[in-house]
């Protein structure tokens, strides 16, 4: 009975209510993402100008993106998935919502580790997890590594944000990969014991507090530092130019970093129009909006770093392949709960 | 002997004769109701007999504890605060008479305009390192005292400071629509106007009180944003967790469902007080509101005291927004807002609408019908707040895709045309998952003034020959207009202002402030967020100052 | 025109009885009045009459028609009974007058009738006014109106005069029964005072937990009453124990119960059964005077004269036609 009254009332509806999200014309397409950035719609307006294919856009968490695609299945109106992390690109090519393309130009420029061996996704853009310090109380000599910042001598100096943040976790899996459970575990319990106060507040948060004197030392993403330093409030700028930036594990694995990523969806009603979009992405022209609105490094070799990154210099990356850091997600988290990183 | 004759008269056969004499279409509608209400929750409850994903122990072990203790402690000092501030406020501007009266009586009500998340972020903005109040001590040239904010008492009093106007409204309500007949009797009788408060106003204004407090509690538990940001990890953060970072929504919907118990405790428990107590009273008495004349020493005094909440609620997180907006102008506004505050509007206002009208058909069709179980079966309709946005749009997208699945594939074969989403990824979706979640919202002002409607007066119009449906519009609505503007109000802020079900179920075409708002505080870029902010403070503004003028007349 | 047939009704689903295997008819155009304390199940009876509460078993005929069984329920719109309630349910929202073409809408001449009952309760110039600017008495006025608008075939009042105090309430009882007279409609009414029922009724109904205990004219359930319960509604009465009978000197039968109203005792007066006893206590009460006594075996009585010269030493007594018998 419900299911009749439903059906009229959606027939009622079927034209009434135009989704015009799965029109045959190829002219359109449909991005799912969770980059939020201003940049972003830059992207978006850029591309349409240049190709006459209409964007529509779902901005969500990546988690609820994939959600969504599951549930829709064959039916999704979705083309391309966008999110901010390697980890959660994985698990949608998991639970089969990708499908793996052919492209000789996104091969060419994006380096190996940053993308899916099997070429359901590729990473756009990267960023460093880096250490960040107050500059009068610590001097780049003493730093070195992330396995350093859980040894006695950063006793409650560390000040760093909640496990639930994705970044963490992400470092927390390279950690798990490039060492094993024992040391990982022993790691997390290091940094536990090392914090200066508990877990809260965001990235710029933590540089804020650094500047303030509430801890040392903290661990960030690059372009949320890049970004302070362009904010409107003097305060934020203030904090950002007064606190050093360390590159971290040169001598050994190298920074760790993490890529935002795209990759076509299934069932994706305009493949064509997500390919070209995934290639412009990477093109020199949008590698340049990436780069100097939001600080993020290229992965495009010919792209130039915005002023702010030059200025912090060259440094090496660790190459793992960024699917092992969605593989170990959930057991990196299992023991940040586990060594109680709050 | 009695016995006997009790066992005849309720043995299965005359229970089911009684069944089927007393089942009518208002059971059959009641049914429907909560099922279209509940599907969603169903959807995912049946997902319960999965069983908990393997993390299960190992949340057992390391969180659930601090998940319990937390989201206790947020309750229990949410509760104290905002029925402090709620209950005060509305009883100060209910009863005296004070210089800008008029003014702090709608703007008690806009804290809620302002999601409190945003609220959250203003409040870091004011007290942490480099914030507005290290500035000001600064250029008064202080030593800067900071005060930290961001921990969970913290995150309490930004809840209760954003959320208390839930109590506020409802106990306004009451109080202006009753209080003074009782008063004046209570007067009469030589008793002190505090004392009548305490001993006579609060007992009968109770459940008006409590229904804004369930509300209050409701959202409390709810809360991701202020949470996370505040480092406060609390049950819905918990579900967060498991779901996403843990990957198992199995243990994900494990954890909705214990809060869901706990809700379902908290109504339980309300119902239980008042179980013996019959709130009516017919005679709905004189219209005229006597504010007490004092002197200026107390107007002065009882000034400040309702412009404290104002004040912390929404004067100062306005201020901040103001002040970063201020810095971030010129970057990000755009014309494009003006466009998006009237669809968003658009929207809030019809899902305000429509989730009037389907609290009022459940309240009404629940009261209507004569069936025990499906009388109670209706309290269900109101767990949809409880559970988290993202929860519901999930719950929501699973019958909906199915039958949108259902009607690709019949329409494929008969007419041999594809189409896409039908409701799925349309404004009937989203608003649908609105009223969902919404539903309480607008129930519990409703049912309130409800209650205040004695059963004769509608039982009086049967008898004279007017059936249930003419009874509503001719005796009923009138009389509970109130409560029904009141709820659309808090809806309308609602729907303002959420987040994670607009971000997973709004289609493509559509978007909203909060949304906007959300793309650059989730970037960090916490003041550019303010102009967003400042829209939906916007919007909100007008129907409450709109809906109060009405309110006030009535 | 109203029958009833073993009515039952639990709102705990069968643990107690709001009203147990109640059965009786009523005659076209009389005035009943059903007398009970609170509790005792008459507000559920008047309500179930209504349509306003469904029976648990039983059923209720109105004018040869079933409307109320466990089978079938006629909803209280389609009664044609007037209900005044107890507390006048008027509707707050609307005028005097508003509140009395409610229930007449669809009649044509509705204004007409309007005046009509309005004259009829003597309210006709307050029309305009709304409820709250009445007072308590016009309120009952205008609820009585109300529910006589549609010319219903059955008029229930339930308490009609328990919100009002005692000078105002024998006035108003007066004149809304002469109204109710005047109309020709058959009445119930309800109440928990047996004085109103007394005056007003043509017949009473007694309600104790839930049963009917006795349904007469007011003058059999006095001079006849089937138990003591009923014989205390209407006067006080003492009952005759094995030692008064004794003490009279009056053998009764042993298988019954027997009471006497304390008015049928006799003082200083000639009757079959006399004793002696001493006074210990006068309370003047106006035409009355109340005497505590004691009897001869040492036990006490209170009970009340017409005489005002009453000495120490008084004989009292009582004849054999006033005992009341009950079978118990």
């Amino acid at each position: 009975m419900l299911k009749y009254f439903l059906i009229s009332c959606s027939a009622l509806f079927l034209f009434a209510c135009k989704n015009d999200s799965k029109k045959e014309a190829s002219k359109e397409l449909n991005v799912y993402t969770h980059r939020h950035y201003e940049s972003d719609q830059q992207l978006f307006n850029f591309f349409e100008e240049k190709t006459g294919i209409k964007v529509n856009v779902i901005n969500a968490s990546a988690d609820e993106l994939i959600q969504k695609m599951t549930l829709e299945g064959a039916n999704s109106p979705a083309d391309v998935l966008i999110t901010v992390d390697a980890g959660r690109l994985y698990r949608a090519k998991e639970n089969d919502l990708l499908q793996p393309i052919t492209s000789i130009l996104l091969n060419e420029i994006i380096p190996s580790h940053l993308k899916d061996k099997e070429n359901y996704w590729f990473g756009v853009t990267k960023r460093a997890r880096i250490i960040v310090y107050a500059k009068e109380r610590v001097t780049p000599e003493e730093l070195s590594t992330y396995e350093d910042l859980a040894t006695e001598k950063w006793n409650k100096r560390l000040i760093v944000r909640s496990s639930g943040n994705i970044y963490n976790q992400s470092l927390m899996a390279s950690i798990l990969v490039n060492h094993d459970e024992g040391f990982a575990k022993k790691w997390s319990a290091g940094i536990v014991k090392n914090m200066a106060r508990s877990p809260k507040g965001n990235d710029r948060d933590q540089v804020k507090a650094i500047f303030a004197g509430e801890g040392d030392i903290t661990i960030i993403n690059t372009y949320y530092l890049g970004n302070m330093l362009d904010s409107d409030d003097s305060e934020e700028v203030k904090a950002a130019t007064g606190v050093g930036v360390f590159f971290p594990n040169q001598e050994s694995t190298g920074a760790h970093i993490n890529v935002s990523g795209a990759g076509v969806a299934k069932y994706a009603p305009n493949k064509e129009n997500a390919i070209r979009f995934i290639e412009f992405l990477v093109s020199k022209d949008a590698q340049k909006i990436f780069a100097l609105s939001n600080h993020e490094y290229s992965v495009n070799k010919n792209v130039p770093m915005s002023e702010t990154l030059k200025s912090w210099g060259e440094f090496k990356e660790d190459t793992l392949n960024l699917s092992l850091l969605g593989e170990n997600n959930k057991n990196a988290v299992i023991l940040l709960d586990e060594t109680g990183w709050k | 002997m009695k016995q006997a004759g009790s066992n005849t008269i309720f043995s299965l056969k005359n229970r089911l004769f009684r069944l089927k004499r007393d089942s009518n279409r208002w059971s059959i509608i009641t049914l429907v109701v909560v099922f279209l209400i509940a599907l969603p929750v169903i959807s995912i409850a049946v997902k319960l007999f999965d069983g908990p994903g393997e993390t299960w122990s190992h949340i057992v072990a390391h969180l659930l504890f601090q998940y319990v203790y937390n989201s206790f402690y947020l309750l229990v000092v949410c509760s104290v605060l905002v029925l402090l501030f709620g209950v005060t406020t509305s009883w100060l501007v209910s009863r005296f008479e004070f210089p800008f009266r008029k003014q702090l009586e709608w703007l008690l009500i806009l804290p809620l305009a302002i999601p409190s998340y945003i609220v959250a972020y203003a409040y870091a903005g004011i007290f942490d390192y480099g914030g507005t109040l290290e500035l000001i001590q600064r250029f008064m040239g202080l030593q800067f005292t900071r005060i930290d904010i961001m921990n969970r008492f913290g995150l309490a009093f930004v809840l209760s400071i954003s959320l208390f106007p839930y109590v506020y409204v409802s106990s306004r309500a009451f109080f202006l629509n009753q209080a003074n007949n009782l008063l004046e009797a209570s007067r009469v009788l030589g008793v002190k106007e505090w004392n009548s408060f305490f001993k006579l106003i609060l007992p009968l204004a109770r459940p008006a009180i409590i229904a804004g407090l369930i509300l209050v509690l409701m959202e409390v538990l709810n809360d991701y944003g202020a949470a996370t940001y505040f480092g406060v990890s609390t049950f819905t953060t918990g579900i967060f967790r498991s779901w996403f970072s843990l990957e198992e929504p199995e243990t994900a919907i494990y954890l909705s469902a214990l809060l869901v118990l706990l809700v379902f405790a908290l109504i339980l428990f309300e119902k239980w007080q008042r179980r013996h107590i019959q709130f009516t009273n017919s005679k709905s008495g004189n219209k005229r509101i006597y504010r007490k004349k004092i002197s200026k020493k107390m107007q002065l005094l009882i000034l400040v005291m309702v412009s404290f909440p104002v004040l912390f609620g929404f004067l100062l997180p306005l201020a901040q927004l103001l002040y970063w907006g201020f810095l971030t102008y010129s970057a990000v506004f755009e014309y494009q807002f003006l466009l998006l505050s009237l669809q968003t509007f658009g929207i809030a206002f019809i899902t305000a609408t429509f989730t009037v009208i389907f609290a009022t058909l459940l309240i009404f069709s629940a009261k209507w019908n004569k069936i025990g179980v499906i009388k109670n079966l209706s309290r269900l309709g109101v767990l949809g707040y409880a559970i988290p946005g993202a929860v519901v749009a999930i719950g929501v997208m699973i019958p909906t895709i199915f039958i949108d699945k259902w009607l690709i594939g019949t329409m494929h074969s008969i007419f041999s045309y594809t189409s896409g989403f039908l409701i799925h990824g349309t404004l009937i979706a989203l608003v649908y998952a609105y009223v969902i979640r919404f539903l309480a919202v607008a129930y519990n002002p409703i049912e309130s003034t409800t209650l205040k409607v004695s059963n004769t007066i509608p039982d009086a119009s049967k008898t004279l020959g007017v059936g249930n449906f003419k009874t509503f519009f001719k005796i009923e609505f009138p009389l509970i207009k109130t409560g029904i503007l009141s709820a659309f109000i808090l809806v309308f802020i609602d729907v303002l202002k959420e987040l994670p079900l607009t971000l997973i179920l709004k289609p493509f075409h559509i978007n909203t402030l909060a949304v906007k708002a959300f793309e650059y505080a989730s970037d960090e870029r916490v003041m550019e967020a303010a102009i967003p902010s400042l829209f939906i403070i916007f919007t909100a503004t007008i129907p409450v100052i709109f809906l109060n003028r009405l309110l006030a007349k009535n | 025109m109203v029958r009833i047939e073993s009515l039952s009704k639990s709102f705990d689903k069968g643990k107690t009885f709001a009203l147990k295997d109640v059965s009786f008819s009523l005659k076209e155009g009389d005035v009943y009045a059903i007398v009970g304390e609170s509790g005792s199940g008459k507000t559920t009876l008047i309500r179930l009459i209504a349509g306003l509460e469904t029976p648990d078993s039983g059923f209720i005929e109105l004018n040869g028609i079933q409307v109320s069984s466990i089978k079938k329920m006629v909803s209280p719109e389609k009664r044609n009974i007037g209900l005044v309630f107890q507390e006048y349910a008027l509707f707050p929202h609307l005028s005097l007058l508003d509140n009395i073409l409610y229930g007449i809408s669809k009649l044509k001449n509705k204004k007409d009738r309007a005046q009509e009952v309005l004259e009829l309760v003597g309210l006709a110039e307050m029309k305009d006014r709304y409820p709250h600017q009445l007072s308590g008495g016009q309120q009952q006025r205008v609820a009585l109106a109300r529910a006589l608008a549609p010319k219903p075939s059955l008029l229930i009042l339930d308490e009609p005069f328990s919100n009002l105090d005692s000078m105002l309430r024998s006035q108003l009882r007066n004149e809304v029964f002469d109204i109710i007279k005047k109309t020709g409609v058959t009445a119930i009414f309800v109440t928990h005072d047996t004085q109103d029922a007394l005056s007003v009724a043509d017949e009473i109904l007694i309600l104790q937990g839930g049963k009917l205990v006795q349904k007469d004219q007011a003058a059999n359930l006095y001079t006849k009453p089937t138990s003591v319960y009923v014989a205390s509604l209407f006067g006080n009465t003492i009952q005759l124990s094995k030692e008064l009978q004794s003490v009279f000197e009056c053998p009764l039968k042993t298988d019954c119960c027997h009471a006497i109203r304390n008015e049928n005792i006799a003082i200083n007066d000639e009757c079959e059964y006399v004793t002696h006893a001493t006074v210990l206590k006068k309370t003047f009460l106006g035409n009355d005077t109340q005497l505590l006594i004691k009897l001869d075996n040492g036990e006490h009585l209170t009970v009340i004269t017409k005489h005002n010269n009453i000495t120490e030493r008084i004989t009292i007594g009582f004849n054999s036609k006033d005992v009341l018998e009950f079978r118990e």
